[in-house]
């Protein structure tokens, strides 16, 4: 299959769409921002892609591609890269060797936080409560709520930063 | 509160809204990123909806239609959009090796390796051997066309290797006619075209059209045959 090419845009688009969909929205965690992304990548992408590339090249491209596009989101949005897409890819170069690692990555996060912090971040962010939903299931205050959320956010992000650095 | 930027990032997030504009110190940007991680890591949340990926496509195939430039058309007409982030696109397209100037759509020599596999071999329940011309007629390189009432198609010489293709279109049956310089077979319903091999080459269609499927052929004492259903008389 490394010799293997695809026969034009549109079976690229088909085999492509869904893992790059899947890589923006695991970078930015908003369907409207990922799908503008994903259109960005795409439109910019097929336009100039050598019609001989094979599938690997292709999936790189596009990868590059899409590296590029999120890094100058998140510069007009933030004025700084909130995250980023690995450069170095993996040698074997499947749609499935891109999905991200984010589930483990939280599951841990989430184990080194206080009880309260963390049932408030499961229920809020992996559960979708709203936030009257969750102060309920917790018998806190609304207003609570929102504090623990928020202080949850500030810790789990700490201990990120110190779980990388 | 200084975490007014994290808490409004945040809120939207839940809501599943765009990201609006701020300026977070570092701290601040950690925990979008951690939001942002949690928020993705919600079960089933990561898949792309049907009417994007169907509505995309549409506008993918109106700006690669756009992009294609018919053979009799003259070349003076300016590229309707190019999309450019910064000259940086540029430079990814380096960093991967694909530094390039073609299209997909844009006709090649030769893409033997873009042959798709689903091109079909065209196999009558009851065929015979027809004469289809001679030999002499059909120079490396070259094409010939055929009608033997039930079937008609196109048949070249490459490689000193015959190969034979349906000459009807697979979007809806209209007849291709061999455009010789050009090594195309065109139809004249949807500026659809094919390479002599029978494979998509360009087209303006949401979807492309499957390649055309082959015929069996063979050359024997001078007179080039191809596999056709046999005539019911």
């Amino acid at each position: 299959m490394t010799g293997a090419a695809y026969p034009n845009w549109d079976a690229v688009y088909r085999d492509n769409v869904t893992w790059v969909y899947r890589l923006m929205y695991g970078k930015v965690g908003n369907q409207p921002d990922a799908e503008d992304l994903t259109a960005e990548v795409f439109m910019t992408a097929l336009r100039p892609l050598r019609v001989s590339a094979t599938v690997p090249e292709v999936r790189k491209y596009l990868r590059m591609t899409a590296r590029t596009v999120l890094a100058s989101y998140w510069k007009d949005r933030m004025g700084r890269q909130v995250t980023l897409i690995e450069e170095d890819v993996p040698e074997v170069i499947e749609p499935e060797s891109f999905a991200s690692d984010a589930p483990d990555k939280v599951r841990q996060l989430l184990h080194r936080l206080p009880d309260h912090y963390r049932r408030i971040l499961e229920l809020r962010f992996l559960q979708a409560f709203s936030v009257r939903e969750a102060a309920s299931e917790m018998g806190v205050s609304v207003a609570n709520a929102k504090v623990l959320q928020y202080r949850a956010l500030r810790m789990a992000a700490q201990s990120g930063e110190e779980a990388t650095s | 509160m200084s975490d007014r930027i994290v808490r409004r990032f945040a809120d939207r997030l839940l809501r599943g809204q765009s990201t609006e504009r701020a300026r977070p110190d570092d701290f601040e940007a950690e925990q979008m990123k951690t939001a942002i991680e949690l928020r993705a890591a919600r079960l089933g949340s990561d898949a792309p909806r049907e009417d994007f990926v169907s509505d995309l496509h549409r506008r993918l195939a109106a700006e690669m239609a756009d992009d294609q430039t018919p053979v009799d058309h003259p070349r003076w007409a300016p590229r309707r959009r190019q999309v450019v982030i910064g000259g940086s696109v540029a430079a990814a397209s380096a960093a991967a090796g694909l530094v390039v100037g073609r299209n997909l759509l844009a006709p090649t020599p030769t893409q033997p390796e873009a042959e798709p596999s689903t091109q079909g071999e065209l196999e009558p329940t009851a065929g015979t051997w027809r004469p289809v011309g001679a030999s002499v007629d059909l120079p490396e390189g070259g094409a010939l066309s055929f009608d033997l009432g039930s079937v008609n198609g196109f048949v070249h010489r490459a490689d000193a290797k015959l190969e034979a293709v349906s000459g009807v279109c697979t979007h809806q049956g209209c007849k291709l006619w061999l455009d010789a310089p050009d090594s195309r077979l065109r139809c004249p319903c949807h500026s659809t075209s094919f390479s002599l091999e029978g494979a998509t080459v360009t087209h303006q269609l949401p979807v492309a059209p499957p390649p055309l499927p082959k015929f069996q052929v063979r050359e024997i004492n001078g007179v080039i045959e191809v596999f056709a259903p046999t005539k019911s008389v």
